[in-house]
């Protein structure tokens, strides 16, 4: 399957937060403010090529020779974390500035699910190392865009004002993120996964 | 989320508040908006909801009893790592029971068993009651928060299998002339149902934002 | 220093530990559960063969059948299973509208005409693409000549032998499987006839 084809299918045609539904919990937690949902995104992105690539030959090329799937979630998680800790550490030494808008997001994404959902999702359908890239890349870069999306609409709900009390907060970020699937299922068909 | 500090009353004994405030007061969908991810991704059936929810109430019982034991020895530094590991091996215990004894469920799930690692609520009870609690309290408290997360899933499910496909756990229920509201097995239907749960169960309890 | 060299190795000594405890407790259910697990992998490819070769058995003895009656040949890459009666089944696997879609399809011994089909996976829009999983619509099917090619065509409007509907309001996912069991008949019947 052509690369380009799965970055586009993973962004729009299988969005992960709007068709798969996953890495719910900061979607609805952070998208309270724009520059936020701008800065989670971009950490997620990052965080998630990076797992992928690394996590991509130590599945294939150490644990399917070894016959050890069964610890691939534990070594996946494991990979995840590490990952983050150590990004965490490079941003505090050698650039400071950026620990104001990016660093802060880190330890967070390490309970995102779509890091290892990626992970999975790529040993589930064998992509090869290429897919891999494009597909983690595409679906990262989807489920920021949805972020963002739903960040810059909840800016504005908040100068309509008049929700119901009970629909506040997650219950009317619920309702908004189902509107915006939508509009992401009129996508459907440019591109298909296999 | 702001944080909730509950009054412990002397009616109830301890036991029976560790297991019941993760079934209604702090209720992990509801109040902390928790474990959205596969709640909504798997409800659009009531088998996978029961399988999803026995599933997690597992997982965060044990997980939530080893980290107790534990919580001593773990260095705080790999704190988070180590909840990680000690919740990715029952789940993988899990996955591996459902793929040998229930193929067909299993099938149906397909990765979502194996997200149950990243489900907020195992990490969640882990790092706010487990570290804090002694084994006992820490394995009702899971078993209450599993069980009250169960109970959504399953209040999820049933409305979606009934309006979705017209049946119950593959039973028809609706009379033959019902149509089938394709949106609510999908995405969408899932957003706006828990959208109008939660609307629902905060206007009960009063929680606003 | 010396405090902090010992906490260091605290760290290390936990995770190692911690590490083999749950590698040796994954081992012990690997043990008790891959052979199920395989089992159960087995019985699903081998009943679907079954199936749509058409051949009567009851769950228990459904290897025994299986070996008795089904003979698979290898060619290049793909499994050909040829029941008593000359009949010939294998699997396709491709891309749907969603997701991938995997089943198997038997052919009659004159080559030309279809069998059954079943599908085994499948991710359509359930209640519209998911109904090419229907008994009740594979059923048209049958006795369809799939040379030089299967046409797809609006509800109701099927005649020629080569003719079966499409699913109305499901346009991408009929198209899919169109496209997939052509591709999978021509290659495999070219291959049959040499």
């Amino acid at each position: 399957m052509n690369p380009l084809e799965i970055l586009i299918a993973s962004i729009f045609t299988h969005n992960i937060a709007l068709v798969y539904i996953l890495g719910m919990c900061p979607f609805i937690v952070i998208s309270k403010n724009f520059k936020t949902a701008v800065g989670m995104g971009v950490s997620v992105i990052f965080v998630v090529t990076l797992t992928a690539i690394i996590n991509w030959p130590i599945y294939w090329k150490l644990l399917v020779p070894l016959h050890a799937e069964i610890v691939s979630y534990l070594i996946f998680i494991i990979v995840i974390a590490a990952t983050v800790q150590l990004l965490e550490m490079l941003i505090e030494k050698f650039f400071p500035p950026l620990q104001a808008s990016f660093g802060i997001f880190l330890p967070l994404i390490t309970v995102n699910c779509i890091v290892l959902a990626v992970c999975l999702f790529m040993v589930l359908r064998k992509y090869d190392f290429i897919q891999t890239l494009f597909y983690s890349f595409g679906t990262s870069a989807g489920w920021a865009l949805a972020i963002i999306i739903m960040a810059a609409i909840k800016e504005k709900l908040i100068l309509v004002g008049d929700i119901p009390k009970g629909l506040r907060g997650p219950g009317i970020t619920m309702i908004i993120a189902g509107l915006m699937a939508f509009a992401f299922m009129g996508f459907a068909g440019i591109i298909t996964l296999q | 989320m702001p944080k909730k500090i509950i009054k412990r009353s002397f009616k109830h004994t301890k036991p029976y508040k560790a297991l019941t405030t993760g079934m209604w007061q702090d209720h992990p969908t509801f109040c902390m908006v928790l474990g959205i991810c596969s709640m909504l991704a798997i409800t659009n059936r009531l088998d996978n909801a029961i399988a999803m929810g026995v599933g997690v109430t597992f997982c965060t019982a044990f997980s939530s009893l080893f980290v107790s034991i534990f919580r001593n020895t773990i260095p705080s530094r790999v704190r988070m790592l180590a909840y990680m590991v000690i919740i990715a091996t029952f789940v993988i215990c899990v996955d591996r029971f459902l793929k040998a004894y229930f193929p067909p469920i299993s099938e149906a799930m397909g990765p979502y068993v194996g997200l149950i690692i990243t489900n907020c609520i195992l990490m969640g009870r882990a790092e706010a009651y487990a570290v804090k609690n002694g084994p006992w309290l820490s394995f009702l408290d899971g078993v209450g928060c599993g069980v009250g997360y169960s109970f959504m899933l399953v209040l999820m499910a049933v409305v979606r299998e009934i309006i979705g496909f017209g049946t119950l756990l593959g039973f028809r229920v609706m009379p033959e002339t019902w149509t089938n509201w394709v949106v609510m097995t999908i995405a969408p239907g899932a957003f706006f149902l828990l959208g109008v749960y939660l609307w629902i169960f905060r206007t009960i309890a009063k929680k606003t934002e | 220093m010396n405090s902090r060299g010992s906490k260091t190795l605290h760290i290390f000594i936990f995770v190692i530990v911690m590490g083999t405890v749950s590698g040796i407790f994954l081992v012990g259910v690997n043990l008790w559960t891959a052979p199920l697990i395989a089992k159960n992998e087995e019985i699903k490819i081998k009943s679907a063969v079954l199936d749509v070769l058409e051949i009567p058995y009851t769950k228990p003895d459904l290897l025994n059948v299986f070996q008795e009656k089904v003979r698979e040949i290898k060619k290049e890459r793909v499994i050909l299973y040829k029941g008593p009666d000359e009949a010939v089944a294998f699997e396709f696997y491709g891309p749907g509208l969603w997701g991938p879609v995997f089943g198997f399809v038997s052919i009659n011994s004159d080559l030309k005409t279809i069998r059954t089909i079943k599908i085994l996976h499948q991710e359509e829009t359930p209640g519209l693409g998911a109904r090419i999983a229907e008994a009740a619509y594979l059923n048209q099917f049958r006795n369809k000549e799939f040379l030089p090619k299967l046409l797809f065509v609006p509800q109701g409007k099927s005649s020629a032998k080569n003719e079966v509907d499409a699913i109305t309001g499901a346009t991408g996912s009929s198209r899919a499987l169109e496209r997939l069991l052509n591709e999978t008949l021509q290659k495999n019947i070219s291959m049959l006839q040499k």
